[in-house]
């Protein structure tokens, strides 16, 4: 069984020759280790898909998610000089502004005057929303266009072809073996990253009508993107939905800010194509598993347990065993970045043994894997889930 | 009618309405209220109320987010008639996100719960590096720096904060928090106190304020 149809099973809610293994690896833990060059993996397609694949063969896990998207080639040409200092780079560009680039995490872009742009709420127009892409190499702008375009593009051609340079490119590499996964980003994560965070969520009290009508633009965009990424071949579709947990939001307003248009989303994917679409949200998400089942996703992702999150394993496993798959709860800080092997082993077996029966278990870190988690702890799972994940 | 208004005042807080709560802040004024009573039972009052339902799950952060704008409005018309003495409160706190960090969500929450209750906050933003830190505590002569950070990348900056106001000499108590921290963390890396919300932030703000009193 090769671990694409490993993952496939598990996905399906069936069971496999052994439980899946896949990882959500932080940008950062890239750049330290996978011996690609920080900068060309965060702004090059190809050599983003070089991390990817180099990742997946050292940590043997059984599929990819591509959690970024594809850039404009020759990414150099832009850039007007690179200031290396020692534990960043700040890269000033040509069509103005600056980016400061750590060499441990996520780089951020700054306006010329050292500060990061966000649009007001009152200056929005819903109408003119689209999809926003917090990892765009400019970060956020309103209206929104790609990296230094100067135009928003129309939403009939809004995703420039390379956007998906990464996926082919991972595709052709290992699409026959591995299981390869998209994201696109919830329409709630795509309004708080416009808005800053604070703003958006007061904005859902101060004129909620307004809120919901960028949301329907929003999750258009959504549709768009997980379509066009579904067309290309991938073998699951993940959004991206941080910010939906208990730690911001209660469920009455998950119910109506997030759960419709996540379940949009579901829909429209699921009508044209034949593959899973998951959700993932960070954090405390125990007293919300049934409103996250409600979207329809076919699965759910991070499942934090305490002290990150809420989500006891074992609970959680008896409500959504048979409705939807199940992936990550090993947390990622107090187990695999700070545990010992033996913590790690008795942490990662509990879940094994919790999770596999009757299938439908991702054996997988909660969120994202730390950057300085050393590559030994992760190079544990796969030796765990071979002796101890087998059906 | 002075206490009706000023239960009113409470309300508006509750509810986040930023309006009435600016209307009904003057009107306590123009009735010769001083402003340190309005603040003190009016406009506390009121934010209490939402630390305590914050705690308890009753509300989310977007119900917290606008009681704290609506205090803020109120508090902005009080504070220049405020004596500096009644300004500075019960102690003051600096507080950042630390150096490398741009997530402040729950930072700005833990300064609106603190200078809700009586805490002068100098919120140093983002991206906060030790010499800031160390200025800001030394101009402001502040009793407590207070580090947030989300990163697993970031967390270990609050260290070399702590070391350095160690090393200076400083006089000023550390407390940490942040979705990646916990109090082993915190003991490791030297610090006074951790935090693991907002309204835990308070008690131990108030505990390390009564302790280096």
């Amino acid at each position: 069984m090769t671990s694409k149809e490993r993952v496939k099973e598990a996905m399906a809610l069936n069971t496999a020759d052994r439980v899946p293994l896949m990882c959500q690896l932080s940008l950062g833990h890239y750049f330290l280790f996978s011996n690609v060059n920080p900068l060309d993996i965060w702004y090059s397609s190809d050599d983003f898909a070089e991390a990817l694949l180099r990742m997946r063969d050292r940590y043997s896990f059984d599929g990819i998610l591509i959690n970024l998207p594809g850039r404009e080639p020759n990414y150099q040409k832009l850039i007007k000089n690179i200031d290396k200092k020692d534990d960043e780079a700040v890269i000033s560009w040509k069509g103005g502004g600056y980016t400061v680039f750590p060499k441990d995490d996520n780089p951020h872009y700054y306006q010329e005057d050292g500060s990061r742009y966000f649009p007001s709420f009152d200056e929005i127009d819903p109408d003119k929303l689209f999809y926003v892409e917090p990892w765009d190499i400019t970060d956020i702008k309103y209206p929104y266009s790609w990296g230094f375009e100067k135009e928003p593009r129309p939403s009939d051609d809004f995703f420039p072809d390379y956007h998906f340079d990464t996926i082919k490119k991972v595709i052709e590499a290992a699409g026959n073996k591995f299981s390869i996964h998209s994201e696109v980003f919830s329409p709630w994560s795509q309004f708080l990253e416009l808005l800053n965070y604070e703003f958006a969520l007061m904005a859902i009290l101060d004129d909620p009508v307004k809120a919901k009508a960028c949301l329907e633009r929003l999750t258009e965009g959504a549709i768009d993107l997980a379509k066009k990424q579904a067309a290309l071949g991938v073998d699951a579709v993940l959004i991206s939905s941080a910010f939906a947990g208990a730690g911001l939001i209660s469920r009455d307003h998950y119910k109506e800010f997030v759960l419709p248009y996540e379940k949009m989303i579901v829909q429209e994917v699921q009508k044209e194509f034949n593959i899973p679409v998951y959700t993932h949200t960070c954090g405390s998400i125990g007293d919300r598993l049934d409103l996250m089942m409600e979207t329809g996703a076919n699965g759910i992702d991070t499942l934090d347990p305490p002290p990150l999150g809420t989500v006891d394993l074992e609970e959680a496993k008896k409500q959504l065993q048979g409705k939807v798959f199940i992936k990550g709860n090993i947390d990622p800080v107090n187990t695999l970045l700070n545990g010992t092997k033996d913590i790690i082993s008795k942490d990662v077996l509990w879940r094994i043994e919790v999770g596999k029966p009757n299938g439908g278990y991702i054996l997988s870190s909660a969120c994202s894997v730390a950057p300085y988690t050393p590559q030994e702890n992760i190079e544990l799972l796969s030796h765990l889930v071979e002796q101890y994940g087998g059906y | 009618m002075i206490e009706t208004l000023l239960k009113e005042l409470s309300l508006a807080v509750i509810d986040g309405k930023q309006n009435e709560s600016i209307s009904l802040t003057n009107k306590l004024f123009e009735a010769g209220l001083p402003a340190k009573d309005i603040l003190d039972k009016g406009l506390l009052p009121g934010m209490e109320v939402v630390g305590v339902r914050f705690r308890d799950n009753i509300i989310f952060v977007p119900q917290v987010l606008i009681s704290a704008r609506a205090m803020k409005t109120s508090l902005a018309i009080l504070e220049p008639l405020l004596s500096k003495s009644d300004a500075k409160g019960v102690g003051t706190i600096v507080i950042g996100t630390v150096k490398g960090d741009v997530h402040d969500i729950g930072k700005n929450i833990v300064a609106m719960m603190l200078r809700s209750s009586g805490f002068t906050v100098i919120d140093l933003g983002i991206d906060t590096k030790v010499e800031k830190f160390m200025e800001t505590v030394k101009k402001e002569n502040a009793d407590i720096v207070g580090m947030s950070a989300l990163l697993t990348t970031t967390m270990g900056y609050m260290k070399v904060v702590i070391d350095k106001l160690k090393d200076e000499g400083f006089d000023v108590k550390t407390m940490v928090g942040g979705a990646p921290i916990s109090k082993s963390f915190a003991d490791q890396i030297g610090a006074d106190g951790y935090a693991k919300n907002a309204s835990d932030a308070v008690k131990l703000a108030k505990d390390l304020i009564s302790i280096k009193a």
